[in-house]
Formats: C-alpha cells, sequence, structure tokens
C-alpha cells in the first residue's frame, strides 16, 4: 500500500512536470511551426448544429469545418481536426493540442483573458426555447421553471445573468445532453443557439417547440493561444481576404440559411 | 507555448469545490450501502433462491455488468421521465450508481460465498439453524472476510465512475470542476486540484474501509472464530 502510494505520487508528479517542461520548450512561432511541417491542427466542435456536425459518413461537416477546410488549403497545409466538447475548446488550445480553435466561439471578455480572439468570422444568437404548452413571454416567467443550459458556452455566460432569481438553471456537459432533457420533459425550456433550436424543431415536431425568448446576439470568431500574434494576424488578413471575395457569405448561407451580416473587425 | 499557473483562482472557489467533493462523498456513501443490501439480497437469492429467480438475478448481474455505466445512466434520468416517472438528476445519479454497484456486488459476495465449505453449511444446517441463520452466520459473514479487499476496491471504483454522473447535471465534483474551468478559462489548475481532491477521497475511503475491517473481524470474538 505504502508503495503504491509512493509510484502513484512520482508517477503524478512526473506528469505535472512534462506538462511544465512542454511549455517552455518552444522556439519558432505557431505560424512558422504550421508553415514548415505544412500541417495546421484545428479543434473543432462537431455536437453544435449547424457550426459543427458529423455528417452521414461520420466525417466533420458545417460552417466552421467549411472554414477550416477552406483556410487550411490557402495556408498551404494539412488539416488536423481535432475534435472537442464545448468545455473542451479553450482547453484544447492552452494544452496545444491545436493551433487555433474554430467552434463559433462569441467573443467575450472573460474568453479574451485566456485566448486571443481573431476577427470574427459569423454571428449567432441566443435564445430560449421550449414546448408550446410551456408559458414564457418575459424573463419573469423563468421564475421556478428548469432551463437547460450547455457548459463553455454562450449560453453559460449569458443566462444566468439574465434570469431572475428563482430560476432553476441546469448544467450539462454538451448540447446533446441538454437537447435530450428538453426533450425527455428533465427540464422546462433551454437555451441554445437560435441555429440549433431550428435543429431541434425540425427534428421534433411533435413537441411543437417555439422560440419563448431572445437572449442576445454575438459575433464568434477563431481563437488562438496568448502570444500567438503571428498566427492570428495571418487568420485575420485571411478573413479580410475571404469577407471581401465571399468565401465566408457563401458557407455562412450554406449552412445557415441566412445572409451573414457585416461583419466588424478589431 | 506559454502557461502561467495561477492557482489563486482554485483558492477562491474552494467552497465550491468543497460542495462538489461532499456531494461526490454522499452519493458514493448511500450508494454503496444501498448497492450493499441489493448484493445481499441478490446473493442470497443466487445461493439458496429457486430457479426462476436465480435466472432473474443473473440476467440482472450479467446485463449490469457488460454495459456502460454511462448509457445506464442515461436509460435511468432520460428514459424513466417518459414513462411518467419523475426523478432529479442526483435521484438518477443515486439509482444508477445502487444498480451498478449491485451487480458487481452480487458477483463478488458469490465468489466468497462460493469459497465457504459445503460441509460447513451442512454442519450449520445440522446443529439447528434456520436457511437464514445459516446465510447470515455461516455464509456471509466469512464471505465477506473473503473477499473484502475486492468489495473495497469496487467501491473506489464506483466513486471514481461518479465523475460521470455530471453528464446529466448532477453538480458533483467533476460537474463543479467542469464549470469552474469552462468559466474562468483555468483548466489545468481545476483538474490539477480535482485529481488531487479525488486521489485524497480514494486514500481516505481506503483508510476507513482499513478501521472498518479491523472493527468487524480483527477484534472481539469473532475475530478469532473466523
Amino acid at each position: 500500500m505504502g508503495k503504491y502510494l509512493k509510484h502513484f505520487a512520482l508517477a503524478f508528479l512526473a506528469g505535472a512536470s512534462v506538462m511544465m517542461a512542454a511549455q517552455s520548450a518552444s522556439a519558432e512561432n505557431t505560424l512558422e511551426r504550421i508553415l514548415s511541417a505544412k500541417k495546421i491542427r484545428v479543434a473543432i466542435d462537431v455536437a453544435n448544429p449547424p457550426f459543427g456536425v458529423l455528417d452521414k459518413n461520420s466525417q466533420p461537416d458545417g460552417s466552421d469545418v467549411a472554414v477550416a477546410r477552406q483556410l487550411a488549403k490557402d495556408l498551404g497545409a494539412e488539416l488536423e481536426f481535432v475534435q472537442v466538447p464545448s468545455t473542451g475548446r479553450i482547453p484544447a488550445l492552452l494544452a496545444g493540442r491545436a493551433d487555433v480553435t474554430i467552434a463559433s466561439i462569441s467573443v467575450t471578455a472573460d474568453r479574451a483573458k485566456a485566448v486571443m480572439y481573431c476577427n470574427p468570422n459569423g454571428a449567432l444568437s441566443i435564445t430560449i426555447f421550449a414546448p408550446q404548452s410551456v408559458k414564457i413571454t418575459t424573463p419573469a416567467d423563468l421564475v421556478g421553471k428548469r432551463v437547460g443550459i450547455t457548459r463553455a458556452t454562450l449560453e453559460e455566460a449569458t443566462v444566468p445573468k439574465m434570469a431572475p432569481e428563482g430560476t432553476k438553471i441546469v448544467w450539462f456537459d454538451d448540447l446533446a445532453s441538454t437537447t435530450q432533457a428538453l426533450l425527455s420533459g428533465q427540464v422546462d425550456a433551454v437555451a441554445m443557439t437560435a441555429f440549433a433550436e431550428k435543429a431541434v424543431s425540425d427534428a421534433n415536431p411533435a413537441k411543437k417547440l417555439e422560440n419563448k425568448l431572445l437572449v442576445t446576439t454575438a459575433f464568434y470568431g477563431p481563437i488562438v493561444r496568448q502570444n500567438d500574434f503571428e498566427l492570428r494576424q495571418w487568420i485575420n488578413t485571411w478573413i479580410f481576404l475571404n469577407t471581401r471575395n465571399g468565401n465566408l457569405a457563401t458557407i455562412y448561407k450554406k449552412y445557415t440559411g441566412i445572409d451573414l451580416p457585416p461583419l466588424p473587425t478589431f | 507555448m506559454h502557461y502561467a499557473f495561477h492557482f489563486n483562482v482554485v483558492w477562491e472557489h474552494w467552497r465550491d469545490l468543497a460542495e462538489g467533493a461532499w456531494l461526490t462523498i454522499r452519493l458514493s456513501a448511500l450508494a454503496m450501502s444501498f448497492g450493499l443490501a441489493v448484493a445481499t439480497v441478490c446473493a442470497y437469492a443466487k445461493a439458496a433462491g429457486p430457479a426462476p429467480v436465480r435466472w432473474t438475478v443473473a440476467a440482472y448481474v450479467e446485463a449490469i455488468r457488460n454495459t456502460p455505466f454511462l448509457v445506464q445512466i442515461f436509460i435511468v434520468y432520460f428514459s424513466l421521465p417518459t414513462l411518467g416517472i419523475s426523478i432529479d438528476a442526483n435521484e438518477a445519479a443515486l439509482a444508477a450508481m445502487v444498480v451498478n454497484f449491485g451487480a458487481y456486488g452480487t458477483e463478488i459476495l458469490r465468489a466468497g460465498i462460493e469459497s465457504i465449505p459445503h460441509g460447513q453449511v451442512e454442519a450449520a444446517r445440522a446443529l439447528g439453524l434456520s436457511r437464514l441463520q445459516t446465510f447470515v452466520h455461516v455464509m456471509l459473514f466469512p464471505a465477506v472476510k473473503t473477499v473484502y479487499p475486492a468489495l473495497s476496491s469496487q467501491f473506489i471504483l464506483l466513486m471514481l465512475a461518479s465523475s460521470v454522473v455530471s453528464t446529466i447535471s448532477a453538480v458533483e465534483l467533476t460537474a463543479v470542476t467542469n464549470s469552474l474551468q469552462s468559466t474562468t478559462f483555468r483548466p489545468f489548475e481545476f483538474y490539477f486540484v480535482s485529481t488531487g481532491i479525488y486521489l485524497a477521497m480514494s486514500l481516505g475511503f481506503q483508510a476507513v474501509f482499513g478501521a472498518m475491517y479491523w472493527v468487524a473481524f480483527m477484534r472481539g470474538p469473532r475475530g478469532h472464530r473466523a
């Protein structure tokens, strides 16, 4: 028992020190490494329609995936997808498993403390929706209702702030669980993107789901690690060019069914 | 790449982590108690019940031991409300853990019971002990002593497996960790500390089991008997 404990502690320390070592060993910047290796690792969330989904052949598809494919092609690099859940979009980047995350990650001041945003490449809104029978017309109606949200999403950052005291917020780890909780009646309402709402409503017409409240509208963009300025600058240049030539608008329209609003830059 | 560790963020949220760990402990301890009761009844049924009961218990044990715990949790949480049974996340988590531990516990106790020499059981019956008395005193007690290490390690596995109940919105240690890392963007700090807490809980429970073993088997008249 004492011996096992010692081994365990040693293994734990070894793991920790490998991680410490990994962060200090980097002479060339991320863009240089991508260009010399001719490979870019992009973190995507394929459980987030219409931005990231798996198609009938279990291949990644969706507007984020299309953007990543075009970006890698123009970069002249092989594209490697790193599939992550919504909670893994920032950790995958921080852990060095991916060079950039393109997963409709909305711009918030808190996230910008941990990672650097490139210019936005799309927009989304967060809505609260529920079956017709659930009466919600104003935020005050949320009191006493169980509202499902997904961790590490824009709804997690916004719904707890707008919901009045007495709202029972229920957290899930991924959109699929949140959706299932609504369909099985474990929650009264859920908050997710308007696009996800449409996908859920279209797939379950018998539930008579309807839009109740608009929570917020936000822009989303690719994120890179702090200090990866060269990579960020290249992506911003790419976003500029693909806004001008209409590629981004075409991709957005194809997957969301609506026109891409004018994209701000910063 | 550069990553500066900021553990002070973790200490700011120690109360949330402690609440999560406390729910993990309560869920695991309750699931262990109820699960052990389920396992004892099933082990008795398997050892002494009529054939249909034995088959039912065997089906239960095989069904649970050969399917993923995550799927069992989803079935309890998402399917029961469809059947009109209202159950919240913590209840669903506890129910799934009891059912899961019950199946593994049955199998562990069965191994212990089979290790009891048949002559010992016949001797107890010949001395006039009832079926139940024979089961409790002559079979179950020495069986538990024999399989005690397997039972306690199964409990540790159950406690660690409880981390997946965060997927159905039960707010135990892993759920708290996921929420905190996703709102503070300090994943490594929170996962490191959470790992440490799980390790401490495992070692703590092992110490408790060691003490319980000593109290139950190593002292008093029973200590000399079995």
